[in-house]
């Protein structure tokens, strides 16, 4: 039943050369792995996702998110507390509530509105200890590298101490024809 | 085509749901229900949030079913989907549990929003025998806010929720058994 970050590594290496970001405390844990557009397209396509929705998707920047609480606390997720930067410029996430909007404009299938929803990590979650749950962050495709700076509120009241984690080493995944052209210029 | 197509998604179920309501931590441990005087096992919480709202949806044998229909009994309600890696692992698991509980326990489970060849084929594809309700649109689902796919709640005879489970369990292992057994016991 137990399913960490490792063998996700294994994957990605027979596949692309992507590789999780992963930032341990003494009291969680957090995966981050930029998807391709391929990969991103390929999972959607065979679920029957209309060529619509594919054509937004594949311009977006997915990062499958894991977080683990190891503490024996509840920590809090609070997406609106995420900071994404790129040379002192904020990145703007899109929010799940974007999306269902953009959805029921474009009238797409409320099964796939469904699934679409369930591929995302929560806006908000109360992480309790020993719980693991994750999801795709989605911003707008940007090159080169960005920032994240993510703060966990802990305790039941959430007053307990604050935890932050940061990494300048996030990247938006290209498709490997992409990336090959990119470096053969 | 379609055989790239199903390894690609494949891929990326394991990429993905790896990452989506698992536990990290398989190891039970003990945390003691004062309420009932039921140990609960690690990965269960009390969940008591008062009357399940009841549903109504078809099988894919196209049987209607309807929640409030399985009052008298413990129910253990799970949503999943076939692209979510740990539904999938958990899958035996449950299917141990209805093999081991038989007549004292209901089990209901519930497709998020994907259609019956992926959901009879995905079943038929890992050898279990479990039925499953198609909740086509997400909408039940969505009224029943799991905290990620799987989960599994446990619904007591008079309809009530008491528990939830966080992730995918080892409903087979005699942990898990012993708990839901203790349960129907207490309530006969």
């Amino acid at each position: 039943m137990m399913m960490g970050l490792f063998p996700i590594m294994l994957v990605v290496s027979a596949t692309q050369a992507m590789q999780p970001i992963i930032i341990k405390t003494a009291d969680m844990e957090l995966g981050l792995l930029p998807r391709s557009p391929d990969q991103i397209i390929s999972f959607y396509e065979a679920r029957g996702f209309p060529r619509s929705m594919q054509d937004v998707l594949r311009k977006q920047c997915f990062i499958t998110t894991g977080i683990s609480n190891h503490s024996n606390k509840k920590i809090w997720l609070d997406l609106e507390s995420w900071e994404f930067h790129q040379h002192g410029k904020p990145i703007k996430r899109y929010h799940r509530n974007e999306w269902k909007q953009r959805w029921q404009k474009m009238d797409i299938p409320m099964s796939k509105q469904s699934t679409f929803r369930w591929t995302l990590i929560p806006e908000t979650l109360d992480y309790l200890p020993g719980e693991h749950e994750g999801g795709n962050v989605i911003l707008p495709f940007t090159e080169g590298y960005f920032s994240l700076k993510a703060t966990f509120k802990t305790g039941d009241d959430k007053q307990g101490k604050v935890i932050t984690i940061t990494t300048d080493k996030l990247y938006c995944a290209e498709d490997a024809d992409e990336a090959a052209s990119e470096d053969a210029k | 085509m379609k055989s790239l197509i199903s390894l690609s998604a494949a891929v990326f179920t394991l990429l993905c749901s790896t990452l989506l309501a698992t536990s990290l931590f398989p190891v039970p441990t003990i945390a003691a229900d004062n309420a009932q005087q039921i140990e609960v096992p690690f990965g269960i919480r009390h969940y008591d949030i008062g009357q399940a709202k009841n549903f109504s949806l078809s099988d894919i044998d196209g049987e209607e079913f309807e929640l409030n229909s399985t009052r008298g009994k413990w129910v253990f309600l799970h949503f999943w989907a076939s692209w979510c890696g740990p539904c999938r692992e958990e899958m035996p698991a449950i299917q141990q549990l209805a093999d081991t509980m038989q007549d004292d326990l209901h089990i209901v489970m519930v497709n998020t929003a994907e259609d019956e060849d992926t959901i009879f084929e995905f079943l038929g594809t890992i050898g279990v025998e479990l039925n499953s309700l198609m909740d086509s649109d997400g909408l039940i689902t969505e009224e029943w806010k799991p905290r990620g796919l799987p989960t599994s709640f446990l619904i007591d005879p008079q309809g009530k929720v008491k528990y939830q489970a966080i992730g995918g369990r080892e409903w087979g292992e005699t942990l898990y058994i012993d708990f839901i057994d203790k349960l129907i016991k207490q309530s006969n």
